[in-house]
């Protein structure tokens, strides 16, 4: 081993060596031959003669060493790039499809490792698991409070438990005013997820009671951002929604869970009063597995334990399930499905440029038949053929690979600037080592795999009968495989584009889709009012009423008001209600409604038709009768045939109310919205919340503004409005209805960009593979041609024939492409779940995609077409 | 004393002897060409060309080591010694042979009232 590999790394050091060695030899035995008599000259003749010539000698060493193959590897590299950069227009041609199509499956590959394939980044991130409760009908509703302590402190299957509540906090103090991402935590949930602080403390046990001292955990950017990176920051304090907070710890650097949180508080002492009910859906847990416990283990023992607490408090928790989900999965859901669906496609790709490769290697390697001829005349075995053709065909694949990562950045930063936000993990997606380490194996595995059929076949030991066939200069015998490929490349595309036409078809579906409101020239955003004009609940409540006299005021504005929670943006905030005042045997079994809390001009301000009865007034005020308004489908289950207005309906933890009206329905879960999941909506005055609620629930409403001039005209105008009357208020979150919507389609939006991409490229690649074959068919047929117009055939009948041998190529494609393309729609589920308002098979789109198809085989096959109609006889049959 | 008859090398029997040449003493090249045909009494014709192939090969194997040093004519030479592994080898190799010849010439000592 020793030897083989100093041969290996300092080859020719090792040549030189041998060489001294012999001609020592030689010297040697020289001096004894003249010590014999003979003459000097002729002895060094003699010695050498008999040693042999030194190079076949050095051969001969190396082949002991055992790396002969080295050494023609290294001869057939360079035999290949010769012959490549002899033909560029061959090489180019590879290398730009082969750069397409690997670039392509590189970027997509970098999205599945980003998103699917890399792990979350915390230890043992695989035994992190959400618990959620679910009733009937209802499959995952947040725990609540109590519920959450009584499992922390009785499961035996977890080796850690926290609760999590996300909730976003106006910084006000050190420096300007600014809006963060924050979560309200208990103790244990760094503990949890397995990190600890970069500097500082992490949250003590003592600081999950009610009344303690308010501390904060930052962020690496806040730390920085606001303390100049001070590393004595433990002590300093942070104004967050009005209140002084005591910074005890800074998170480390790139911290993100979910979200990129700036701070995170201890849940318990900040906690809203109405969370210590037990039947309040109020937060997340998250849970860390022990070790060698599995997640239906888990579920079994929280369900008993849940079982015992639905005994103990039957009216707020009788009918509770507990499902026990991984983190990764509850992180990456519905995704999964669309990146691996993806995937598939983007091979697909790859399987046309491979084609292609192939057809120009075929093509390529009976061109080179003369030249196989003479190296096997000269003793070249078949294998050593195929190797240097494999040799040619992998320097081509790595070359297109190389070329394909580049093109895989570019690519990449205009996807991910194209993504939507709302993209889980997005920001994992790059070219890391694991990505390149895949290119580098497709790029070998395409060159060797593609390239072994035309090499096998050049390498042909009947080398005359290639000849013979060479010369017989039709595209029959081994060159309908030529065309079998070409029509593979057209039925792929087929494939490809009809997926691109359905999704583009659906979303132009859900465009026309009447959401139940109006959402052209409405703006939404949220305003985090100044901590001097929050001090009371009566004080925030006149806050916000000025904020919105003074926005109305604005040039441009319409109408304008509050609510919680904004139609498609995908906030949740149901809860139970029921007719009459009577409450239920058990909460969980109640129905449940959205709970739209909003101002008077809420209805004005969204267009949504009003049905029956009346909307609030400015006197549905605390202290006035309760009263709500109820949509059209809870008034028709709820009241068929009847006239719900003036009848009573309870919402549960707020109170039994007077319904004075009804309202259309809005499609608030997205527009593809097909009405299964909590489809009751109730509309409740928001200035009738309880003091006890008013400051944090006041501080997470939205403002919309209906305008009569373009949003980019109106916002500086208000953002002016908002900033004079306090500085220390953040407006942020600032979109258009018509963003938000596009928002909500955003798990249609990555397929759609991706696989219009993928078709486009398919296209191009086809279009580039028949008209390389129709014009390589062209060159070869040019004497059958010359004979023919010879023979009286005229140009045009020359010309079709040419145009008719491509299409028939593509026309066979596309058949076998419509079959296949409807049988996939049919077998992926998360594919058709994307579809809406089209058929799987939709006509329109298979029409229009087999026609564009064959306009392109048209065109792509008129160039050569023309240049064999120009074809001159005479000088075709003195060709050769 | 009169010279005997060459002998041609049987095949495989090469890389014995370059063993055993070794075996006496550390050699270049030249030097186990010299020894050989010095202890066979000239009745061996070695191929010079075939020498270094198995001086390359032997040494590939770890059965002789090869170390630059000073020939007796104050020459940089390459001389070839005996490994442990060698050592083994030739021992196996030449209680083979010993076997081999001793069947072969048992056969043909043989006379018909043996059988």
């Amino acid at each position: 081993m020793r030897t083989w590999w100093r041969a290996v790394i300092r080859g020719a050091d090792v040549d030189a060596q041998v060489d001294e060695e012999l001609r020592f030899h030689i010297e040697s035995y020289a001096e004894d031959l003249m010590r014999g008599g003979t003459p000097r000259e002729e002895a060094i003749r003699r010695a050498r003669a008999e040693l042999g010539s030194f190079a076949a000698r050095k051969e001969d060493c190396r082949a002991a060493w055992g790396t002969r193959w080295l050494d023609e590897l290294r001869a057939d590299l360079r035999y290949a790039l010769r012959t490549l950069v002899k033909s560029p227009g061959f090489a180019l041609v590879a290398v730009g499809s082969l750069a397409l199509g690997i670039g392509a499956n590189t970027a997509m590959f970098s999205v599945v490792q980003g998103i699917i394939l890399a792990p979350l980044p915390f230890p043992n991130a695989n035994r992190l698991v959400f618990l959620w409760q679910n009733r009937p009908g209802v499959p995952q509703l947040d725990p609540s409070y109590p519920n959450f302590e009584d499992w922390e402190r009785t499961s035996r299957s977890f080796d850690r438990m926290s609760a999590v509540v996300f909730h976003n906090f106006d910084l006000t103090a050190p420096g300007r005013a600014e809006h963060l991402l924050g979560m309200r935590v208990s103790s244990s949930f760094l503990a949890t997820l397995g990190v600890i602080p970069a500097i500082g403390r992490d949250i003590a046990r003592m600081e999950d009671q009610p009344n303690v001292l308010s501390v904060v955990l930052i962020s690496d950017r806040l730390w920085k951002d606001r303390f100049a990176a001070d590393r004595h920051v433990a002590g300093r304090s942070l104004i967050l929604d009005g209140k002084s907070f005591t910074v005890i710890g800074v998170l480390p650097a790139g911290f993100h869970f979910l979200a990129d949180a700036d701070v995170i508080t201890p849940l318990r002492p900040n906690m809203p009063a109405i969370y210590a009910e037990r039947s309040v859906n109020s937060l997340a847990v998250l849970a860390r597995l022990k070790s060698g416990i599995t997640i239906g283990h888990a579920e079994a023992e929280i369900n008993t334990i849940q079982q015992n607490l639905d005994l103990l408090y039957p009216d707020a928790n009788r009918g509770t399930g507990i499902a026990v989900t991984l983190l990764m999965q509850q992180i990456v859901g519905d995704v999964r499905g669309t990146v691996l669906l993806l995937f598939g496609a983007v091979s697909l790709v790859l399987l046309i440029t491979c084609a292609n490769l192939a057809n120009l290697l075929l093509a390529r390697s009976t061109a080179r038949a003369a030249e196989f001829g003479i190296r096997t005349a000269l003793g070249a075995s078949r294998g050593r053929i195929v190797r240097q053709l494999l040799t040619e065909s992998v320097v081509l694949s790595l070359a297109g690979g190389a070329t394909g990562v580049a093109l895989a950045g570019l690519g990449l930063r205009v996807l991910l600037a194209a993504l939507p936000q709302s993209l889980p993990r997005s920001e994992n997606i790059g070219l890391h080592p694991e990505v390149l380490l895949f290119t580098a194996g497709a790029s070998v595995a395409v060159g060797i795999i593609f390239g072994l059929a035309p090499a096998l076949q050049s390498a042909r030991p009947d080398m005359q009968g290639a000849l013979q066939q060479a010369s017989r200069g039709t595209i029959g015998g081994s060159h309908a495989i030529l065309g079998r490929l070409v029509a593979m490349q057209f039925a792929l595309t087929l494939v490809l584009m009809t997926g691109a036409g359905l999704l583009i078809r659906s979303i132009r579906n859900l465009w026309d889709v009447n959401p139940g409101f109006d959402m052209q020239h409405l703006i939404s955003f949220q305003v985090g009012l100044s901590p001097s004009l929050t001090r009371t609940p009566a004080e925030t409540r006149i806050g916000y009423q000025q904020l919105l006299a003074r926005i109305r005021q604005v040039p441009g504005v319409e109408s304008a008001d509050l609510t919680n929670i904004v139609p498609l943006s995908g906030a949740d905030n149901g809860g139970p209600f029921w007719i009459g005042a009577a409450p239920p045997a058990s909460l969980q079994e109640a129905p449940h409604a959205l709970y739209f809390w909003t101002g008077p001009d809420y209805l004005k301000t969204m267009r949504i038709p009003l049905l029956q009865g009346r909307f609030f007034t400015p006197d549905d005020e605390l202290g006035s009768a309760k009263v709500v308004v109820i949509d059209n489908v809870l008034a028709q289950s709820f009241f068929p045939g009847q006239n719900p207005v003036g009848r009573t309906l309870t919402v549960g933890h707020w109170g039994a109310a007077r319904i004075v009206g009804v309202v259309g329905h809005v499609r608030h879960w997205g527009l593809d919205d097909p009405g299964t999941y909590n489809p009751r909506q109730i509309y409740i005055p928001v200035y009738e919340l309880p003091d006890a609620m008013v400051n944090d629930f006041f501080r997470t409403l939205k403002l919309l503004v209906r305008t009569t001039l373009p949003a980019g005209e109106v916002m500086p105008a208000i953002r002016n409005v908002v900033y004079e009357s306090s500085p220390d208020q953040p407006v942020y979150a600032v979109g258009t209805m018509v963003e938000v919507a596009s928002e909500s389609m955003a798990s249609r939006k990555l397929p759609i960009v991706l696989l219009g991409a993928f078709a486009t490229l398919a296209l191009l690649l086809a279009s580039v593979g028949i008209y390389g074959v129709v014009s390589y068919s062209v060159t070869r047929r040019t004497q059958e041609i010359g004979i023919r117009m010879a023979l009286g055939a005229d140009r045009a009948r020359v010309s079709w024939m040419i145009v008719g041998q491509g299409v028939r190529m593509a026309g066979a494609g596309l058949g076998i492409g419509i079959l296949a393309a409807t049988t996939l729609v049919r077998l992926l589920p998360s594919f058709s779940r994307l579809l809406y308002g089209v058929g799987q098979r939709d006509p329109l789109t298979l029409f229009g995609v087999s026609a564009s198809l064959v306009l392109v085989a048209l065109v792509a096959c008129y160039v050569p077409a023309r240049r064999a109609a120009s074809v001159d006889p005479m000088r075709a049959l003195r060709h050769e | 004393m009169a010279e005997k008859a060459p002998v041609d090398l049987l095949q495989g029997t090469l890389d014995m002897l370059v063993l055993k040449a070794v075996s006496l003493g550390p050699l270049h090249g030249y030097g186990v060409l010299l020894r050989i045909q010095q202890i066979s009494q000239n009745r061996l014709e070695i191929l010079q060309g075939s020498l270094y192939p198995a001086l390359y090969r032997l040494e590939h194997e770890g059965w002789i080591a090869g170390e630059w040093g000073q020939s007796e004519n104050n020459r940089r030479a390459r001389f070839y010694r005996l490994t442990a592994a060698g050592e083994r080898r030739l021992e196996t190799e030449a209680k083979k042979w010993n076997e081999f010849a001793g069947v072969i010439g048992s056969i043909l000592d043989t006379v018909p009232e043996q059988l």
